[in-house]
This record gives structure tokens, sequence and C-alpha cells, in this order.
């Protein structure tokens, strides 16, 4: 038995060993080529590296796609004070599940991308910031570490160079907002995980007031490949300005779900209806949500030529995000969902700007009012209102989120809304 | 790919396979087992699990939880930011964390009571007041409800013979409702104590929930 399911479409780089747990011990990765980016990062000497991931054209996967290694160059390049280098690894946007396989599946792989990004930006001491219902995960991930320090891939003098790097894997505490990059910086700090106000940002004051990088989980996995193989290698996959592989987490209504790891700019029906065996039940397809629950729904039409990568998925109307792709069929009902997802944010806002706060458990409210048939027309109005005003106006952009959904249910299902507001009507509940 | 002899890999869950064990789902064999003292400090803070006996009045810390506690602050660059593995731990031999766990934990770090007891309750895992032996998370979240996450969660309601968020006569069950856990693609997923249930369908849950009764005694 393979990998849950596997397609012949895909490009498998990062996760090339998924579903072989051989994979995780450090004999069997060294044996497979591993730790040897890590001696050549050494040997390239830091600007180096980070002109190559420059070079790589490599983007942020942890939902807002921004170009690694310039993240990396605003690190100050003579270090007054301590840096640090912290690891996304709060994966808990709804229908994203990729960091998950690659922390139980190829720990080694993201523990030496964690250590040449640490080199890259001077950082002797790195944490994993891992979510906490992750049991098994990080134990799995603990395991590698151990055998890594053990090895003396990681520590003091790594591999004979001069080179000393910590790696601690941290566990969190069950919060979605934690995984926003200052929240991180907080629930590390061993505070209430609430976002910071930027600037400044964390290349001048992050994790414990000194100048930090967080990266995702992916992006930092793909950095040992890029520095093997060099940038240009990276760039024979995806598009001019998203370059690379990226792993597709397909949830919902398709006969295979799983993760997929397919060139940047592949055709979402080809995704679909090729890599994951169509529709189930040959049911019509009805939406996506193609980069988790914080971005607009696209209606079928959309979808049709839609090309997955930052740019194509921009221009049908939503963004690539996480590339969590949520497939709903013709017979899922648009406002229960999207109700559901409210409930996610209301429960998830940290509480310190007033609109996010007030305005998702509001958004509930109304949400569950239509749902129950006791909604009026005014009611869609007023969530369109709401959402302007919790876009842009908060310290996080999990406020702008809440909308994401609401606004483009209403724009593009505007019907069932109104279906259920008739019915009610009709009924006589309100 | 490398041929394996390990029955549950553990991807796509354990799907029909609830009598595994715990070492056994996340592949005992590739990783060692769990060592209660933390191993090396590095990922000390990782290992805190669900465990089913619990004791409220557990000392903070003894024997190899003192260990791992003290490798812990050995990781960060003040006592503050040991704050969230350390209420972590504090559950693992306690199994909620109280008011009073709250000041235990805020006095072995030189924090005040109230700066505790405002981090503790602002995160979901810790459990503030006292849960079964198993806690039952049902994810409900978009991609598991698509699939019909509310039917798996009124099972488990069913036959556990309980109330949403309220613990069984017996002491067994608390069922609550969770948000995404990153399982998506094997839905509906529901995490019982430190392990993950993946794939599970309504008709899967008298299996289950008759497992864990077999369990209960013993065992995670
Ligand atoms: C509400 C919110 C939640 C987020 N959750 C995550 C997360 O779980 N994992 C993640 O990697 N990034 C998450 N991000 C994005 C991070 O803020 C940050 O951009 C990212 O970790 C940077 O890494 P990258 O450049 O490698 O993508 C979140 C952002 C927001 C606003
Ligand atoms: S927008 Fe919401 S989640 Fe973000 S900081 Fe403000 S209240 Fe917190
Ligand atoms: S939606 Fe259930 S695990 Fe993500």
């Amino acid at each position: 038995m393979a990998y849950p399911y596997v397609s012949d479409r895909e490009v498998r780089v990062l996760s090339k060993y998924f579903g072989d747990p051989m994979q995780r011990r450090v004999d069997t990765y060294v044996e497979r080529g591993g730790y040897q980016a890590l001696k050549k990062a050494f040997e390239m000497g830091q600007d180096a590296v980070i002109d190559e991931v420059k070079a790589s054209g490599l983007r942020g996967r942890g939902g807002a796609g921004f170009p690694a290694g310039l993240k990396w160059s605003f690190m100050p390049k003579q270090p007054t004070k301590p840096h640090y280098l912290l690891c996304n690894a709060d994966e808990s946007e709804p229908g994203t599940f990729k960091d998950r396989e690659l922390l139980r599946w190829d720990p080694h792989q993201v523990i030496e991308g964690v250590l040449i990004a640490s080199y890259a930006i001077r950082a002797k001491q790195a944490y994993i910031y891992c979510r906490g219902e992750f049991f098994e995960t990080t134990q799995i991930l603990a395991k590698a570490l151990e055998d890594a320090y053990e090895k003396g891939y990681v520590g003091k003098d790594i591999m004979g160079s001069g080179n000393d790097i910590d790696i601690t894997v941290h566990v969190g505490g069950g919060a979605y907002i934690c995984g926003e990059e200052t929240g991180l910086m907080n629930s590390l700090e061993g505070r209430r995980g609430q976002p910071r106000v930027k600037p400044p940002f964390p290349a001048a004051v992050g994790a414990f007031g000194m100048p930090s990088t967080v990266n995702n989980v992916e992006t930092l996995s793909a950095v040992p490949h890029i520095v093997t193989h060099g940038g240009q290698w990276y760039r024979q996959w995806g598009t001019e300005k998203s370059p690379g592989t990226k792993l597709f987490c397909v949830s919902g209504h398709v006969n295979k779900p799983g993760n997929y790891e397919l060139p940047l700019g592949f055709p979402l029906m080809d995704l679909i209806n090729d890599v994951c065996g169509g529709m189930k039940d040959g049911k019509a397809l009805k939406a996506v949500i193609p980069g988790g629950s914080s971005v607009p729904i696209l209606d079928a039409q959309e979808c049709a030529d839609c090309n997955l990568d930052y740019e194509g998925v921009q221009t049908a109307g939503s963004m690539l995000g996480c590339a969590s792709v949520i497939v709903m069929d013709e017979d899922t009902d648009i406002v229960k969902q999207v109700r559901r997802m409210v409930q996610f944010y209301a429960h998830e806002s940290c509480g310190q700007c007033t609109p996010c706060r007030e305005g998702s458990a509001w958004m509930l409210q109304i949400l569950k009012r239509i749902e129950e048939g006791r909604g009026t027309e005014e009611d869609l109005q007023t969530m369109l209102d709401m959402s302007r005003q919790m876009t842009g106006t908060t310290i996080c952009v999990l406020s702008d989120s809440v909308g994401a959904p609401v606004v483009s249910s209403i724009n593009k299902f505007k019907d069932e809304y109104l279906a259920l507001i008739r019915r009610g009507e009709r009924v006589g509940v309100a | 790919m490398s041929d394996v002899p390990f029955k549950n890999p553990g991807w796509a869950g354990n799907t029909g396979e609830y009598d595994l064990t715990e070492d056994q789902v996340r592949g005992d064999e590739f990783v060692g087992t769990r060592p209660i003292e933390g191993g090396h400090p590095s990922g000390s803070a990782s290992y805190p699990y669900m465990l089913p006996d619990k004791d409220p009045e557990a000392p903070l810390f003894e024997g190899p939880y003192k260990d791992r506690f003290e490798k812990i602050l050995t990781r960060y660059p003040n006592k503050q930011a040991a704050l969230l593995p350390t209420l972590g731990l504090a559950q693992e031999v306690r199994g909620h964390v109280s008011p009073h766990t709250m000041d235990g934990v805020a006095e072995l770090l030189g924090l005040s009571p109230a700066y505790v007891r405002g981090v503790a309750t602002f995160y979901t895992m810790y459990n503030k007041r006292p849960v079964g032996r198993f806690l039952i998370q049902v994810c409900t979240n978009i991609s598991c409800n698509l699939c019909g996450a509310d039917d798996v969660m009124g099972a488990f309601l069913r036959y556990t013979d309980t109330e949403l968020g309220e613990t069984s006569e017996d002491g067994y069950f608390t069922v609550v409702e969770a948000e995404c856990l990153a399982a998506c693609g094997f839905p509906t997923c529901v995490q019982i104590n430190s392990r993950y249930y993946e794939n599970v369908t309504p008709a899967d849950v008298p299996k289950i929930v008759e497992h864990l009764k077999a369990e209960g005694a013993g065992g995670d």
C-alpha cells in the first residue's frame, strides 16, 4: 500500500518519501543524501545561500506567499544580538493538512531546512512551534531531532564546521491565532498568542525582542533541495512568478482526497478530475475554496479555467493561500458551511480588536438566524457592510478572513440565502 | 519505496484498526518509545500526552517529570517562555489545569498568579475542568463537515450517552467539538486523548467506543 493516494502527474520533491516510515530514521535519511545540503550551505557561506534561495523564487508556503530569500535578507548581516529562526508548524487553517505530513514522514528534511535557514540568517537557536494537538507528530519530530543531535548534525560545531545551531521543539496550547507570525512569537514567549502591531517587523524586533524570521514548515522543507540543486533547477517547475512545486491539500467531495505535490500553475479542474479521481458519486461541482477557509469561494464557472499559482488564483477571484483546496458538490449547503467557517473565526478571534471580536460573533448570530429561517434580506446587506468595516481595520488579517467566505458566498450564491429567508417567511418562523 | 514491516504506518489514520496501540500507530519501531523524562532537552516539551489516569493532586513536579521540567527550562532565554510547556506538563499529570494548578505553575516559574491565569485561559487545550478518561474531540470544521462530521458527532454522543461537553456518569467519556485538526483529507478526524482517529464514519463509532471501554481500565 502506498501513501494514501498518488498520481503520476505529481512531481514529488518534498513528498518523495511520504508513506515510508524508514525515512524517519537518521541513518536512512543520510543514506539517501540527507544533511549534504547543510554541509554544502556551510561551504557556500550565508550570503550565497540567501542568493540561491532568492534565485529559486521560493515563496512562503504559510499563506502570504512572500519570497523566502528576500525575507532572510532583511535580517542584520552583522549580528549584535541573538537571532532566532521560528519554524511555523502551527498548521490550523481549515482545509490545510500538509505540514503535519511533512513533519511526520520526513522530519529530518524539516530539520535540515531549519538548520540551513538558521545558518543563513545567522541564528544560533531555532524553535519549531508545533500546534499542541500534534502529539504523535511532535514525538516523531522530537525523536528525529534527538538522533540528529546524537550524530552531530545539530548542536555545537555541526559536522566540524564550527557552526553552532540549537533547535527546540515548542508545543502550543491550541489557538489558531498562534499561527500568525507575531502571535506565534508572543506565544513562544509564554504570553497570550495575540498578534503584535507591525512595524516593527520581526526582522528588527521579533521573538524575545531580537531579530527573528518566521517560516512555514513547507517553505523550509524546500530549502535543502534548492541548496543542493540550485535555484535555477527549482524554476523548472511552476511559473515565472510562482516557481517550484507545492503540496496541494485536497479535501471535500472528491474520490481521492489527500496531499498532492504538483508544479505551481497546475489547472484546478485537472486536479479535481484527474489527480483526485473526479467528484464523489459523480456529482456536479458547485464551489471550491482554493486556499483554506480564509480565502473567497469560487463558483464552478470561475474554477473552469483557474490555474493554481498565486497569480492564477487571484485572476479567478480568490487567493492561493496555503493551497488547501476544499471541493464542494452540487448538494452542498453553502450557508451552513459559511456559518461553520464563521463559527471558527468567532471562536479563534484573539479579542484584541473590536471589529474582529464583535464582528465575528455578530455575523455568526446573523448566519445562524438565516439558517434557522429567521433571516431577512437586510441581513445580507448588514453582513456586507460589516465585512467592509472589518477589513483593513485591525491588527492582523484574521478579521479580513471572516469576510472572505461571507462576502463571496453572498455574491455568488445569493439564491441559497434567499431561499432560506423566503422559506422562513412562508412558514412564518419570523 | 522500501518494504516496511509495519502494520499500520499511520497514513489515513487507523481506519478499521482501532485495536492498535498508540505506539503501533505512531510506528514505535521507527521512533522509539516515549521516554517519560523527555529524552533530549530539545524535545522535552513535546512529550506531554493526555493520559487516561489522572491525579489532580499530583505534585508539580517529581521524578521524571521534574527532570523534564528542568530540561525545558534550559531551552529558553527566560523562565516565562517555559510557561506553555510547563502548563502542558501539569496537565499531563493532573488531567486538567485548575486555578490551583495555575498558581502552582506561577510559583514554579516566578510569575504572578494573575498573569498565568490570563495566559492559561487563552488556550483551549488546557482543560479548565476535569474531563473523562477519554476526551473525544470531533472535528466538525468545513472539510470534515462536508463529509458528515455532524453525524459522527451525533453518534459519539449517542454511544457514550453524554451531552456535548459533559462527562459520562462512569467518568469515561467527554465529547467535545474540535476545530480543524489538520487532517482534512482523512475526514472525519477525531482526536481521542493524544491520538488521531481518521476517516471515522458513524458506523465506526460503536466499535471505537467499545474498544475504548475495554481499554479503559489500563492502556492509553
Ligand atoms: C490568522 C493567521 C493564521 C496563520 N496561521 C498560519 C499557520 O498555521 N501556519 C503558517 O505557516 N502560517 C500561518 N500564517 C502565516 C504567518 O503569519 C506567516 O506569514 C508565515 O508563517 C510565514 O512563513 P512563510 O513566509 O514561510 O509562509 C497565519 C497568518 C494569519 C494571519
Ligand atoms: S484581527 Fe482579530 S485575531 Fe487579529 S489581532 Fe485583532 S482581534 Fe486578534
Ligand atoms: S476540517 Fe476536520 S481536520 Fe481539517
